[in-house]
């Protein structure tokens, strides 16, 4: 592949820029540029300063300090109108759209409001709509509403929407966090695609593994300050973690927990849910850590889902601890020791507005009552107080509202909630999405010290390397069934993912990538 | 063609139909032309205000306060034009109501944007608001003085039949009202950024202002219009009744917003149609008055119509559930592993 | 992990205003409640003297259980608009028995208070009845809560009719009305009844594990399921609560006025409830249950001293259902001001 000249024109340049808010300051005398048809990756902690830049480049916040260039124009004070005529569009999470309205008027609808006219003329709206499909080369039906799509097609919208604007530059925010490796496979090489028609791209991501295969130039933010910025190419994970979090992580050092020899813990006979998964039978040890892998669709959420008692099998049978156990309801689980740290933490984990200390004891609270029901307050303080400690959550006081936590802490609100009450079995799904490094190595490390204290974790995720920190055993899923085992002392991460995404036959859309693992620099596959 | 069939304004007209036979079967004379005409007459009304309750509903709100506007704008109107001494017909009426219901929309428009204050409890207070100022400012009792130009208005019939029954039936002018208003209001639903952004706050207001909807104007416009249609329906209703109500239509406010859900409007927001909602209240209404003719005493009427309505709101929520299970595990084809 | 960037939402401020964030209003509601007071008091002479607060402490119980009923269900998140219809036709049902059994002036009193004691007992389990089925319909089947009740009430007031005929029911014995108009200690059996019911559901709600859950369930229904919260049993609970308190306020009313109808408060008392609990600040997952009470006093003040400041005027009882309106949207208001200063903490 010829490299583009690395002297082509800046599009965005920003200089010495801060910005506070109440005396805490979030970025302080930060300068970076991004080129055109040049793709960087801003990477930092939350807390690093870096959603509030994209919010300065948009122009929803004016810096304190600092200039703005764009194209070349100077910007003392940046709007969202001017940053949007500048050609800067921004992807935030939820993609901008309605989920109760169709393709087409989705994908038309900007065109519309920004041409001024009051009266709608649909015809204008499939063409526009028809247009920004045909430039992500997607085949969506125009009529369907949007939430009755995928993740990864509402994205492939957002970004027809985007394109359909005279963009040059397009920020992501964190787009991979709800896609799986091979519909990241599928952004990754349109991204590459926008990047060959001129478009920069600024993406804001914490997952290394994606920043380094992706990325042109790499930003690294720590504490609203500038701390890296260089070519990809001559960066490694190990030196992005550093720079990330200011400390030295060394993986080779984890100690994963022995299993025990003995009889299990729990125990899965053919186990079947229709559209869900079939014939699964699997055996977890005390003090083991059971990875369960595959794509969306292999069956790995509905199994975890099933074994919660949220969707309960329609036939197989359970067994823990020897005893068989029929498990119809989450209450059903949860008497037997059974515990759930979901993924999506702040709709099913978090009761955001209540306090804190309610959502540690919010399992327990029986147990923290007198005969008649009355919650003995002393009680229940110290559980608070024992479990912000064991957990390092932090926060000046337990009465705050969850809401004010960041993310890594919420995540550990949600792992007291479980902990705090007697678990036998906890399963995680995807425990660490859209948490920061440090948080994630303190999961992982609580995960293992579970597992050492004697309980039996089994953990659904998709993230190869979590997996391979955590486990000691991983099971692949597809098409509903478990299909192979791995021992982690005797596989590594390249040949998981292989089996992960092998066997994909698929629409003719996404089938174009080929992925070679061999190949470090995945953008010269087309 | 299989669009159509599975809509949900196509089960409910054939609810509709099943009903009405059903009800003929037992009693003939319910099948007739007067009684038809009735029923779309005694509709009528609620239709128009239905459309108000629709367009809340659409945007993701609730707003109970149009029946005070309704009364409110009807009797205010007739006691000032009586204090005029007004001899001419009910045009006039028209005019000053409707203006009155534009004025009472934008000033709810107007505390609800500036304050940002959620429109299902302003709209209580505002309720409350208007009964009691129709009846501590304007009057307590109701009004049997008509201006001479009015006296007619109740019999002004736009198509007359032959009855068996009756002797004679007319289907009331007034029908045009609803038929050019519903059109309106479903154009505007359909082909204005007004309508669209009202699905697309419905949908997801935070998206909605970050694509650049208006939302201020949105409210305003549509709370204007609410008071509009209000003030369309106190008018109209007062004309057939020959009578000014200071607390018309008071207690009926669930009614109209449980016909426009049954129409196929969501509590949520972000759904339904003109359709879905004439549908919906005209079903309540054949319920209402059908089963007098099915020989169901008077005072059962109400506890059927209870029941009904527990059975009509428990399937869509059975079927929900269901549903919900295999939503979950339903991903689109694309992406699942086959 | 950036310390500075997660104390600035845990400053001192935020942290005041926090902890007593539900507390706040308690107090707002008080200042308001003497203000009210103090005006009518100077206004009007007639005010303040024991009688009328006497009249005052009579009326106010009926429509403030009622409150207390709406107010419990929102605190799950949800609505109860069958209130006033449950508590009719619980009324009626022991009215009816009433009717049938005990004439008003032979009988004996002890056998006069055994009967009645069953026909409040009747009454209450009507009242159970009805919160039963707006939980299957709400907990279990699924149905939101407005249509559910909707429905619900529509039911409850048809059963009304039937059973009546339309008809107003009178005749009641005479010890029935020891409910409604007897004192102890000066103060109205039926204001002791509405203390205590208050003071009873502010119990439940902070200090019993019933209650907590409740309060997580409003916050968020998901994560409660998730949390082996039973959803479905404490809807229910909770509506059977609402059902029963209904059914209190229809005795209160049956033994203060001596009769029954279906159509009594049908107008107005939902509206009443939910601004008595909006302006107590009850809203899903939060909401100090006594907040209830002093709205209800506020709003009583309201009433009866517009009534006699208005009194002679055209209309004057109907002074107080604008000025109920305004107020709410004034409520609103400074709710938007409290809450918008402590956003921009």
């Amino acid at each position: 592949m010829i490299l583009k000249d690395r002297t082509a024109e800046e599009l965005l340049s920003v200089k010495n820029v801060s910005k506070h808010f109440a005396g805490v300051i979030a970025l302080d005398d930060v300068s970076f540029t991004i080129n055109r048809g040049e793709i960087r990756c801003l990477v930092g902690e939350n807390g690093s300063g870096k959603s509030t830049m994209i919010k300065i480049i948009a122009g929803i916040y004016p810096p304190d300090e600092g200039d703005i260039y764009i194209n070349g124009h100077y910007y003392k004070r940046l709007t969202p109108i001017a940053s949007i005529h500048e050609g800067i569009q921004v992807i935030y999470q939820d993609f901008s759209l309605f989920p109760n309205l169709t393709v087409a008027e989705n994908i038309g609808i900007n065109q519309l409001i920004s041409s001024g006219k009051k009266i709608i003329n649909w015809k204008d709206i499939y063409k526009t709509a028809k247009e920004g499909l045909s430039k992500v080369s997607a085949d969506i039906p125009l009529d369907v509403t949007m939430e009755k799509l995928s993740t990864a097609d509402r994205q492939i919208i957002a970004i027809a929407k985007v394109l359909l604007e005279d963009v040059k530059l397009i920020i992501m925010d964190e787009p991979t966090t709800a896609l799986t490796q091979r519909e990241i496979q599928y952004l990754f090489k349109t991204i590459n695609d926008l990047k060959e028609q001129g478009i920069s791209i600024l993406f804001v991501s914490h997952k290394l593994n994606e920043v380094k295969e992706i990325s042109d130039r790499t930003l690294i933010f720590r504490n609203g300050k500038k701390v890296l910025d260089q070519e990809t190419k001559a960066l490694d994970i190990k030196t992005m973690e550093y720079y990330m979090t200011g400390r030295e992580i060394d993986t080779s050092l984890i100690a994963y927990s022995k299993v025990e020899k003995g009889p299990p813990l729990l125990k899965v006979e053919n186990l079947t849910l229709s559209h869900g998964f079939s014939d699964v039978s699997f055996e977890l040890r005390p003090k083991e850590v059971l990875g369960i892998t595959g794509l969306l669709g292999s069956g790995r959420m509905e199994l975890a889902f099933s074994l919660f008692g949220e969707m309960p099998a329609d036939s197989g049978k359970i067994y823990i601890e020897g005893k068989e156990v029929f498990i119809i309801r989450i209450q059903d689980a949860i008497k037997h020791g059974i515990g759930y740290v979901p993924e999506d933490r702040i709709g099913e984990g978090l009761f955001l507005e209540q306090s804190i200390a309610d959502n540690i004891v919010v399992r327990l609270i029986d147990r923290l009552a007198s005969k008649i029901g009355l919650v003995k307050d002393r009680a229940k303080q110290d559980v608070v107080e024992e479990w912000i400690k064991k957990l390092d959550i932090k926060t000046p006081s337990s009465e705050n509202p969850a809401g004010s936590l960041s993310g890594g802490n919420q995540q550990r609100l949600v792992l007291s909630k479980w902990l705090a009450s007697n678990l036998k079995i906890l399963i995680l799904n995807g425990p660490t999405v859209g948490v920061d490094v440090g948080s994630k190595i303190a999961i992982h490390s609580l995960i293992r010290d579970l597992a050492k204290q004697g309980m039996g974790i089994i953990l659904t995720s998709d993230d190869i390397p979590e997996l391979m920190w955590t486990c000691n055993r991983i099971l692949l899923m597809r098409r509903g069934r478990i299909v192979e085992e791995f021992q982690r002392e005797q596989t590594n991460k390249e040949e998981l993912y292989e089996h992960l995404v092998a066997n994909n036959k698929h629409s003719s859309t996404i089938n174009r990538v080929k992925i070679n693992s061999k190949c470090k620099d995945s953008r010269r596959v087309r | 063609m299989k669009k159509l069939v599975n809509s949900r304004e196509f089960v409910l007209f054939l609810i509709l139909v099943l009903v009405s036979v059903a009800i003929s079967i037992k009693n003939s004379s319910f099948f007739s032309a007067s009684t038809l005409f009735d029923i779309i007459r005694s509709s009528l009304v609620y239709c128009i205000m239905a459309f108000g309750v629709l367009m809340v509903l659409i945007s993701g709100n609730v707003d109970i306060s149009f029946v005070a506007i309704a009364a409110m704008t009807s009797y205010s109107t007739h006691m000032l034009l009586l204090k005029l001494v007004y001899t001419g017909d009910i045009t006039l009426y028209f005019v000053i109501a409707i203006s009155m219901g534009l004025l009472a929309g934008l000033l709810m428009g107007f505390i609800i944007t500036q304050f940002n204050l959620p429109i299902f409890y302003v709209s209580l207070g505002y309720m409350t608001l208007w009964y009691g100022f129709n009846l501590f400012f304007i009057g307590a009792t109701m009004n049997f003085d008509l201006p001479e130009g009015m006296v007619g208005y109740y019999a002004r019939f736009l198509v007359k039949v032959r009855d068996p029954v009756v002797g004679e039936a007319g289907l009331h002018i007034s029908v045009i009202y609803l038929v050019v208003i519903a059109v309106f209001i479903w154009w505007l639903l359909k082909y204005t950024i007004f309508g669209r952004g009202l699905y697309a706050i419905g949908g997801n207001r935070e998206v909605a202002i970050r694509t650049g909807y208006n939302v201020k104007r949105i409210t305003y416009t549509m709370l204007a219009l609410v008071g509009i249609l209000a003030a369309i329906a106190g008018v109209t209703q007062s004309g057939y009744s020959r009578s000014f109500n200071p607390v018309l239509f008071m207690g009926k406010e669930l009614d109209v917003i449980a016909a426009v859900v049954i129409g196929g409007a969501s509590i949520t927001g972000g759904r339904g149609t003109v359709l879905g909602s004439i549908l919906g209240v005209m079903l309540i209404e054949v319920l209402n008055r059908g089963l007098i003719f099915a020989g169901i005493p008077a005072e059962w009427q109400k506890m059927v119509v209870g029941l009904a309505l527990i059975i009509f709101i428990s399937i869509p929520a059975i079927a929900e559930q269901r549903a919900k299970r295999s939503r979950y595990i339903a991903v689109p084809k694309e992406n699942r592993e086959e | 992990m950036t310390k500075r960037s997660t104390f600035i939402k845990n400053k001192r401020s935020h942290r005041f205003l926090s902890r007593f964030h539900i507390e706040s209003r308690i107090l707002l509601l008080l200042g308001a409640f003497v203000f009210i007071a103090a005006f009518f008091s100077i206004t009007e002479e007639r005010f303040l003297t024991p009688r009328s607060i006497s009249s005052m402490a009579f009326q106010c119980p009926e429509i403030g259980l009622m409150a207390l009923s709406m107010a419990i269900t929102m605190i799950i998140g949800g609505i109860n608009l069958s209130i006033n219809d449950t508590a009719n036709l619980s009324a009626l049902m022991a009215g009816l028995f009433l009717v049938k059994l005990a004439s008003p002036t032979a009988t004996a009193d002890y056998m006069s208070f055994f009967i009645i004691g069953i026909a409040i007992l009747i009454a209450l389990v009507t009242g159970l009845l009805c919160g039963v089925l707006n939980g299957v319909l709400v907990g279990y089947i699924g149905v939101p809560p407005i249509l559910a009740t909707l429905a619900t009430l529509t039911l409850y007031r048809g059963i009304s009719v039937v059973v009546t005929g339309g008809k107003t029911l009178t005749g009641f014995p005479k010890q029935l009305s020891v409910i409604g108009h007897q004192t102890v200690v000066g103060i109205p059996i039926s204001f002791i009844i509405l203390v205590a019911m208050g003071v009873l559901m502010y119990v439940i709600f902070k200090y019993t594990t019933f209650g907590f859950k409740a309060r997580m369930l409003g916050t968020n229904p998901t994560a409660a399921k998730f949390s082996g919260i039973n959803s479905k049993s404490i809807t229910m609970k909770i509506y059977i609560l609402s059902g029963t308190l209904g059914a209190i306020a229809g005795i209160i009313v049956m033994s203060r006025i001596n009769s029954v109808a279906y159509e009594y408060g049908t107008r107005t008392y939902i509206l009443l409830t939910l601004l008595i609990s909006v302006l107590g600040g009850i809203s899903p997952g939060f909401g100090n249950v006594i907040g209830v009470l002093f709205a209800t006093f506020i709003l009583q003040i309201l009433s009866t001293g517009f009534h006699m400041l208005l009194l002679g005027v055209r209309g004057s009882s109907f002074f107080k259902d604008f000025s109920w309106g305004v107020l709410l949207i004034v409520f609103l208001i400074i709710d938007y001001f409290m809450h918008h200063r402590e956003r921009m903490v």
